[in-house]
């Protein structure tokens, strides 16, 4: 029988093991932690930023150099919410975002279970084509796409925005898939045909249940890539109603004169609050994906 | 007799220029447990995969039921298949893994109902049908992975290599339950290992592969006993035949093998071999005796296995190794001297060029 003088801890040792674990936590502190608490500082200043600026007065942010408001108000707000044609540049925000997200990730899906799945000629050098319109400075297309859609008569309508933003969110939609769904075992889909399922019912009852991660994934980057889309939207649209959230957002600079900074970081804020929304409740969707699908 | 279920002729399968199946006859009997078992890269699998449909056929016929099902896909054939592993759908329930080829066949509700329940009665799977494939164990998931075949009621099943990927005893435990399972249901099953212990202890029909042609087919003891080449005698059996090479001589009891450096091995008195031929002569390690005395082929103890039942030996006769399985306990140690007996009855000749049995 071990006697408790014999089963308790030697002092020394145990003041080794207390060093030994304090080492530890505070190089995990260096290595995690501090990185991490750089890298949410550096990602949300800007943002808190803008929401605290948002809430000043107008001339406040010339006057003082404080973060936070002295007289904490929602006129900035109410100035946006006010303003003539905020309601249809949401609406055109929000249309072209639905358009350009759906489309491109239906197009995607087959494009990407095409590439996953079968082997034909030319393969390799397709997927590798398809990087292309992402490679090519955007801004270098803009003069090309104006003049092109001039001539098809496009220019001022939803459409010139739909066939742009879904053509540039194709790619990086179609390779994000090409991954997720090369990455599930071929023999579960052999095994659904053999349960009798065709390609659609393979697709849609296997495929993509299995890569939901990667599906939310992808259309949480078209969504985000359509709501703060401006280069194609300042080149192809020059009507006042026509335009989007940020298009809008870059003229209130001029159409200000001295800048109202409340105003201006209010129409920030409610231009990347959707956004955020969007991001949060799908954030959460794929971590759930990821946790329930439990491919091997 | 019956016509077969699944008839093959003249099969073929070429990946570019490179043939993997050259011809294969094969006629399997409606009822029949049929075992393809080779080494890795045989083409057993590859042949299972094209009765599956799920790999194209080159040349040659598939015939099932009396109709070519060469261009008939995968979906339609109303086969169903066991996957190495397993395969199953990892965002449905065991219950949804089951239900979905009723789905697929808009199975009637209550039938659907019917048929899930009887298989997961048949396999255990009662109390999983709730939870998800990575909740289980490899064991269940295999039980899931056989009822999801069960269900749709197949005239034919196919496993591939079901049980590799379990552990040594829960495969020797699926594997009794799958032969009883074939014995209760009676349904035509193609079965695809590279173990030959499965093959052996399942099959009614045992279809050896090699380099993409059959070596031989027939009953497992049949193949055991009378293995119409080298590779199937070396590929059944565990410890595997011994084979050692030799010239056909003469002596005063009759035909002997000389197989080298004074190893003279002997031969039963009747033996139809023409002296001076070049054979391979096999003997299973169970049909070597520890002699008593000094007569035997003299041989020195390299290694000791006790397995429990019986004792596995491994003993150097003229230069060559060879292994002997004893069911009584042996106090033999490496190094020392024994006499072994062939029982010259059960010696196995082979054609030392062409291999075949002579």
């Amino acid at each position: 029988m071990v006697s408790r003088a014999e089963r308790a801890p030697h002092p020394m040792r145990e003041s080794g093991m207390f060093t030994a674990g304090l080492r530890h936590r505070v190089g995990r502190f260096l290595l995690i932690g501090i990185p991490l608490a750089i890298l949410v500082i550096w990602t949300t200043l800007p943002i808190l930023w803008a929401v605290l600026s948002s809430l000043k007065e107008s001339l406040e942010i010339y006057e003082s150099n404080t973060l936070l408001p002295a007289n904490p108000n929602l006129d900035g707000y109410r100035t946006v919410l006010a303003m003539r044609g905020f309601d249809s540049w949401l609406f055109n925000s929000f249309l072209v975002t639905v358009v350009a997200t759906i489309v491109p990730l239906v197009l995607s899906i087959f494009a990407a279970y095409g590439f996953a799945r079968y082997a034909f000629r030319f393969r390799h050098i397709l997927l590798l084509l398809y990087l292309v319109p992402r490679i090519i400075p955007r801004v270098s297309l803009i003069v090309p796409l104006n003049s092109l859609m001039s001539d098809l008569g496009l220019i001022n309508t939803y459409w010139v925005l739909f066939i742009t933003y879904t053509a540039s969110a194709i790619p990086l939609s179609t390779w994000i898939l090409v991954g997720f769904f090369a990455a599930i075992p071929k023999e579960i889909e052999e095994s659904a045909t053999m349960d009798g399922a065709n390609m659609w019912h393979r697709l849609r009852r296997v495929i993509l249940p299995i890569a939901w991660p990667g599906v939310v994934t992808a259309a949480v980057l078209c969504i985000r890539e359509a709501w703060n889309e401006f280069a194609f939207v300042l080149a192809l649209i020059n009507e006042t109603s026509m335009r989007t959230l940020p298009y809008q957002l870059y003229m209130l600079k001029d159409s200000m004169g001295v800048q109202d900074y409340a105003v201006y970081n209010a129409f920030t804020v409610l231009t990347v609050l959707p956004l955020l929304v969007v991001y949060l409740l799908l954030e959460r969707r794929v971590v759930e994906s990821i946790v329930s699908g439990a491919v091997k | 007799m019956s016509t077969p279920l699944v008839e093959l002729h003249e099969l073929r399968k070429s990946f570019g220029p490179l043939e993997v199946l050259h011809g294969i006859e094969l006629a399997i009997e409606q009822h029949a447990f049929v075992v393809l078992v080779g080494p890795s890269g045989c083409g057993k699998s590859t042949l299972l995969r094209m009765i599956a449909g799920l790999e194209s056929v080159t040349s040659g016929t598939i015939v099932m039921d009396g109709r070519v099902v060469n261009r008939v896909p995968a979906k339609d054939r109303g086969i169903a298949m066991v996957f190495q592993s397993y395969a199953l759908y990892p965002h449905m329930t065991v219950r949804e893994n089951l239900s979905f080829s009723l789905e697929m066949a808009k199975t009637p509700r209550d039938v659907k109902q019917e048929r899930i329940e009887s298989a997961a009665g048949i396999l255990y799977l009662d109390a999983l049908l709730e939870r998800f494939p990575a909740q289980l164990s490899g064991g269940q998931r295999q039980r899931v992975a056989m009822g999801r075949a069960l269900v749709r009621e197949p005239e034919l099943f196919l496993f591939d290599e079901p049980l590799s990927n379990l552990d040594a005893k829960l495969r020797v435990e699926m594997r009794a339950e799958i032969k009883a399972l074939h014995q209760r249901l009676r349904s035509t099953t193609i079965y695809v290992t590279h173990d030959q212990v499965e093959a052996m202890t399942m099959a009614d029909l045992v279809v050896v592969m090699n380099d993409g042609r059959i070596e031989q087919l027939g009953p497992p003891l049949e193949l055991y006993d009378r293995p119409a080449t080298v590779f199937v005698a070396d590929f059944l059996g565990s410890p595997a035949m011994n084979l050692i090479a030799g010239t056909v001589a003469e002596s005063e009891a009759g035909p002997v093998i000389d197989a080298g450096d004074d190893l003279t091995l002997p031969l039963s008195p009747g033996s139809a071999v023409r002296p001076g031929a070049e054979v391979v002569y096999g003997l299973r390690p169970e049909h070597l005796r520890i002699g008593d005395g000094p007569a035997g082929l003299a041989a020195t103890v390299s290694l000791v296995e006790p397995a429990g039942f019986e004792t596995h030996l491994h003993a150097d006769v003229g230069g060559q190794v060879v292994r002997v399985i004893s069911t009584e306990r042996l106090d033999a140690v490496p190094g020392d001297s024994i006499a072994l007996v062939p029982d010259t009855a059960r010696v196995h000749l082979f054609d030392s060029r062409t291999g075949a049995r002579l």
